[in-house]
C-alpha cells in the first residue's frame, strides 16, 4: 500500500503526521526529544538537498543552454526567444515580488509574538542584516556580485548561487560557440546529468521521512502556534490567485499587444494543452498537445513552433519562478525577517536565471526554491511549510508554464510573420 | 644499484638517518639548522599526501563502488565492513580496560609530579574544556548530522570533512550503479582515467617518502629532546601504551589474518610495513591513506572494489589505536587522581570511546576533544588530561600506525570472504 502511494502522497503524510506530532510534543513537553532525536534527519534532508544544489544548477544550465545548438542556425528567432523568455520571466517573478508584499501571507502573528520570535532568530537576523548592509554600498555592486572571481570559492558557497549561474551560462554558451569542438565534455556532462537527477530521486525517497522531522521540529519552534496554518492557508491562495493573474492579466496582455489573436480563441484553443499540463504536472509531456494546438487551432508556423516550444519546455518557466520568489517572501515573513531592496532583486535574478535550469522532475523546483532560499541567507527550515503544499501548485504552475510557452510562440510568429491567423479550418480538415 | 632496493628499505633508511641527525643535531646545537633547513622537507610531504587525499578517496570510491554492479553484493560488504571495524575496535578498547586495571600505572603516580603537570597544561586543558562542552551541546545525532555536507565544493576543500565526501562519493556512485551504463559511460570513462592519474601521483610521491620521512622524525627528534625526562617520568604509563599498541599489531591482527584470511603473516607484515611507517611519521592515517590503498592492492591482492571501498572509510571510521589509547589513559587518570571506577562508569568509557572514534573527523582538533569527551563522560575529571598532554604527540605516531594496520586488516578479511583476494599477487611478491 505504501509502497503503491506516488511520492507527493507520501510526503503530505509525512507532513500530516509532523504536525500531529509536533503538537502533540509541546502539550506534552517533548520539545527536546523532538530536538534532539527528530529533527536532525530534517536537517539531514535539508542538507542532502543543498548539496544537490550547486552540481543541479550548474549541470542543468549547461546541458540546457548547450543543446540549443541550433541557436546560430535559427540565430534571429533564437536570441529573440531567449530575451522574450527571460523578460516575461523577470515579469513574473517581479510580480511575485508584488504580490508578497501586497498579500503579506506569512504576516500572520501579533506584533508582540513576533517580537519573541525575532528574538528567537536574532543570530540569523544579524547575520542578514550584516549581508545587506554590506550589499547596499552602492547601485551596482549587485551586478559586480553577479562574477565571481574563483569559481570554486563561489561553488563552495551555497549562497553565492548568482556567480555559479553567471560562470555556466558562460561555459555554456562558449560550448555552443564551439559546437562540435566540445562534444566530449557535452557527453560528460549530459552523463552528469543523469547522475546528478537520479541522486535527487534517492534524495526524494527520503522526503517523507525528512518533511516529517523538518515539520515537527518547525512546530515545537514556533511551540504549537495555530497561526502558521492560517499563515499556510493564505500562502496557498496568495499563490494561487497569482498564477491565475498570471494568466488573465499579463498573458492576455501579451496576446492582445503583440498578437492579432483573439483573445477568446487563445483561450479556447489553449484549454486541452491546459488540462493536460494539470494532470500531469509536466510540461514536457504536454508538448505534443500544446504544439498541436498552435499549429492547428491557432495558426502559429510549424517552424517556429518547432524551436520555440520545446525550448520553452526547458527554459521558460514564468509559474516556477514567480512561485519562487512569493516562496521567499512568505518564509521571511513568517520569521519576521525584513529583506532589503538588494536581497529582493537578488532573488528576481536568482529565480529567473534558476528557472531555466529546473529540471523537470519532483524535487526539482524544491532545490531551486532552496537555491533561492540560501541566496539571500533565509532560513531553509522554512521550507518545511511550503512543502506540503507544493504538489497542488505544481499542477497549476504547469498550466501557467505552458501557457506562457504558447503566448511567446504566437507573439514570435505574428513578428516573423508566419501567423497564419484565423485558421481556414476547413482547409486544414481536407489536407 | 639504489633502484634494487625496495620502498620499504629506503623507508627504513631514511627514519634510522633522521633519528641520527635529530641525535647528532640535539648533541652539537643544530635545532635550528634541522628546523629551518630539514623539517620543511617533511611537511612538504605529508602536505603532497593531504593533497591527493580527497581526489584519491572521491575517485577510488566512485571506482571501486561502481565495479561492484551487484547491490546485494555492495550492501553485503558495506554490513561486513562496518561491523568489522566496529568489532575490532570495542576488542582493542576491552583489551586496553584489561591491560590498565591489571598493570595500574597510575597507583604510584608521585602526587607532586601531578600537581606540575595540571599547573603546566591549565591553559591547554581549559581551552579543549570549552570545544569539547560545545561538542557535548549539539543533539546526540549530530555525528550523523555532520556525515551529511550541505555544499559537496565545502567539504571537499577541507581535509577534516572527510567523511563528508565519503558521503557524497558513494551516493555518488549508487546512482551511477542505478542507471543503465549507457547513460553512464562519459562519466565511467573519465573516472577510469583519473583513477590510473592519481595513482600515478601517488607513485611518484612515494619516490619522495624516504626524505620527507628522514625530515619528519630528524625534526620530531630535536623537537621532542627537551621533553625526553617527561617521557620517562610518566614511565609505566607510556611504556603500558606503547607496549599495549605494539601488542595490538602484534597480536590482534595475526589471528584474525590466519583464521579468516589464506594471507601468510609474513606476507602481510612485509606489504604493511611502509604503511605502518609512513602512518607513524606523518601521524595521519588520511595523509596515509594513498600508501595504504597502493600497498594493499598491489602487494595483498585486495581486489580494487574492495580496497577502494573499504580503507577510505576506515580512515574516518575505524581507529583501533586511538580508542585502545583513549581508554588506558582514561584509566590511568581516574588513578592518578585515586578514583575508583564502577562498572558502569567502565562501560560508558568503551561506549564513549567506540563512537568517539567514528566521530573523531565531524570535530577540528581530533582525538583530544574527543578525549575530554569520554573523560567528562565517565565522571573523571578533565584537568587530568594535563598528565598526558604533553607525550601525545609520540603516542600518537604509534596510535596511527595501528589505525592503518587495523583498516588494511580488514580490508583483506571482506576480500577474502568476498573471493576478492587475489594470491598470486602475493606469491609474486614474496619470491
Amino acid at each position: 500500500m505504501w509502497k503503491k502511494l506516488p511520492i507527493w502522497g507520501k510526503i503530505i503524510i509525512g507532513m500530516v503526521l509532523g504536525l500531529i506530532w509536533g503538537l502533540i510534543a509541546t502539550k506534552i513537553g517533548g520539545e527536546k526529544f523532538t530536538l534532539d532525536w527528530i529533527k536532525p534527519f530534517g536537517t539531514i534532508f535539508l542538507k542532502l538537498l543543498k548539496m544537490i544544489a550547486v552540481p543541479l544548477i550548474f549541470v542543468s544550465l549547461v546541458k540546457g543552454i548547450s543543446s540549443l545548438t541550433d541557436m546560430s542556425k535559427l540565430s534571429r528567432i533564437g536570441m529573440k526567444t531567449m530575451i522574450y523568455y527571460i523578460v516575461t520571466t523577470l515579469i513574473a517573478t517581479s510580480f511575485g515580488i508584488l504580490v508578497g508584499h501586497i498579500a503579506q501571507p506569512g504576516n500572520t502573528f501579533p506584533p508582540e509574538k513576533k517580537a519573541i520570535y525575532q528574538q528567537k532568530w536574532e543570530k540569523t537576523l544579524n547575520d542578514k542584516q550584516q549581508l545587506a548592509d554590506e550589499s547596499k554600498s552602492y547601485p551596482l555592486s549587485f551586478v559586480e556580485d553577479m562574477v565571481p572571481d574563483n569559481f570554486f570559492l563561489a561553488a563552495s558557497d551555497n549562497t553565492k548561487m548568482l556567480q555559479i549561474i553567471f560562470f555556466a551560462i558562460l561555459f555554456a554558451v562558449a560550448m555552443v560557440m564551439l559546437g562540435q569542438k566540445s562534444v566530449y565534455v557535452s557527453d560528460f556532462i549530459g552523463s552528469l546529468n543523469f547522475i546528478v537527477l537520479k541522486i535527487i530521486d534517492i534524495i526524494m525517497k527520503y522526503a517523507p521521512i525528512g518533511v516529517f522531522a523538518l515539520l515537527a521540529g518547525v512546530i515545537v519552534d514556533f511551540s504549537g502556534d495555530a497561526d502558521i496554518f492560517i499563515a499556510l492557508g493564505r500562502y496557498f491562495f496568495t499563490v494561487v490567485i497569482g498564477l491565475l493573474s498570471i494568466i488573465f492579466i499579463f498573458y492576455s496582455a501579451y496576446i492582445k499587444l503583440f498578437t492579432r489573436v483573439k483573445l477568446k480563441d487563445f483561450y479556447k484553443a489553449m484549454l486541452p494543452a491546459q488540462l493536460v499540463a494539470f494532470s500531469t504536472s509536466s510540461s514536457a509531456a504536454t508538448l505534443p498537445v500544446t504544439m498541436k494546438q498552435n499549429v492547428e487551432e491557432l495558426g502559429a508556423s510549424e517552424k517556429v513552433s518547432n524551436f520555440v516550444l520545446p525550448v520553452g519546455v526547458t527554459i521558460n518557466m514564468d509559474a516556477t519562478a514567480f512561485y519562487q520568489a512569493v516562496a521567499a517572501l512568505f518564509i521571511a515573513q513568517v520569521y519576521g525577517i525584513e529583506l532589503s531592496i538588494g536581497q529582493q532583486i537578488i532573488i528576481v535574478l536568482t529565480a529567473t536565471l534558476s528557472s531555466i535550469g529546473t529540471p523537470a522532475v519532483p524535487g526539482g523546483s524544491i532545490v531551486m526554491i532552496l537555491i533561492v532560499m540560501g541566496s539571500v541567507g533565509l532560513p531553509v527550515e522554512g521550507i518545511a511549510l511550503v512543502l506540503g503544499v507544493d504538489r497542488p501548485l505544481d499542477m497549476l504552475r504547469t498550466v501557467i508554464n505552458v501557457t506562457g510557452d504558447s503566448t511567446i510562440n504566437l507573439i514570435i510568429s505574428q513578428s516573423e510573420g508566419e501567423l497564419n491567423y484565423p485558421v481556414d479550418k476547413t482547409k486544414i480538415s481536407e489536407s | 644499484m639504489k633502484k634494487k632496493i625496495p620502498l620499504w628499505l629506503k623507508i627504513i633508511i631514511g627514519m634510522i638517518l633522521g633519528v641520527v641527525w635529530g641525535l647528532i643535531a640535539v648533541n652539537i646545537g643544530f635545532e635550528k639548522f634541522t628546523a629551518d633547513w630539514i623539517k620543511p622537507w617533511g611537511t612538504i610531504f605529508i602536505k603532497l599526501l593531504k593533497l591527493i587525499a580527497v581526489p584519491l578517496i572521491f575517485i577510488s570510491l566512485v571506482k571501486g563502488v561502481t565495479s561492484i554492479t551487484d547491490i546485494s553484493k555492495l550492501s553485503r560488504i558495506g554490513i561486513k565492513t562496518i561491523s568489522l571495524y566496529l568489532a575490532s575496535t570495542v576488542i582493542s578498547i576491552i583489551i586496553g580496560l584489561v591491560l590498565v586495571n591489571v598493570l595500574t600505572p597510575g597507583a604510584t603516580f608521585p602526587e607532586q609530579k601531578r600537581k606540575e603537570f595540571q599547573a603546566q597544561y591549565e591553559q591547554t586543558v581549559k581551552e579543549k574544556e570549552i570545544q569539547a562542552a560545545e561538542v557535548k551541546d549539539r543533539s546526540p545525532l549530530y555525528i550523523i548530522e555532520e556525515m551529511v555536507p550541505d555544499n559537496i565544493f565545502l567539504a571537499m576543500s577541507d581535509n577534516t570533512k572527510m567523511l563528508q565526501v565519503i558521503f557524497f562519493s558513494i551516493l555518488f556512485a549508487f546512482s551511477m550503479i542505478l542507471l543503465e551504463s549507457s547513460k553512464v559511460l562519459a562519466v565511467k570513462n573519465l573516472f577510469d582515467s583519473l583513477n590510473d592519474i592519481v595513482l600515478k601521483i601517488v607513485d611518484i610521491i612515494m619516490k619522495f617518502a624516504p626524505i620527507g620521512v628522514f625530515a619528519l622524525l630528524a625534526s620530531l627528534v630535536t623537537d621532542f629532546s627537551g621533553d625526553a625526562d617527561l617521557f620517562l617520568a610518566l614511565g609505566k604509563y607510556a611504556l603500558l601504551v606503547c607496549l599495549g599498541l605494539v601488542g595490538l599489531i602484534v597480536f590482534l591482527y595475526p589471528p584474525f589474518i590466519l583464521l579468516f584470511t589464506k594471507i601468510k603473516l609474513k606476507t602481510f607484515f612485509k606489504a604493511l610495513f611502509p604503511v605502518q611507517m609512513v602512518a607513524f611519521s606523518t601521524s595521519s592515517s588520511a595523509a596515509t591513506l594513498p600508501v595504504t590503498l597502493r600497498q594493499c592492492t598491489k602487494e595483498l591482492g585486495v581486489s580494487e572494489g574492495v580496497a577502494n571501498f573499504v580503507l577510505p572509510v576506515g580512515v574516518t571510521i575505524n581507529m583501533n589505536g586511538t580508542s585502545f589509547y583513549q581508554c588506558i589513559s582514561a584509566i590511568f587518570i581516574a588513578q592518578v587522581f585515586g578514583l575508583d571506577l564502577t562498572l558502569m562508569q567502565q562501560l560508558t568509557i568503551v561506549l564513549t570511546a567506540t563512537l568517539a572514534s567514528i566521530g573523531t573527523p565531524g570535530v577540528p582538533g581530533g582525538g583530544i576533544i574527543m578525549m575530554v569527551i569520554v573523560l567528562s563522560a565517565s565522571g573523571i575529571p578533565a584537568e587530568g588530561l594535563a598528565l598526558i598532554l604533553g607525550i601525545d604527540r609520540p603516542l600518537d605516531m604509534i596510535r596511527t600506525a595501528v589505525n592503518v594496520t587495523g583498516d588494511a586488516a580488514v580490508s583483506a578479511i571482506v576480500a577474502h570472504s568476498e573471493n576478492e583476494l587475489d594470491y598470486s599477487v602475493q606469491k609474486n611478491f614474496s619470491s
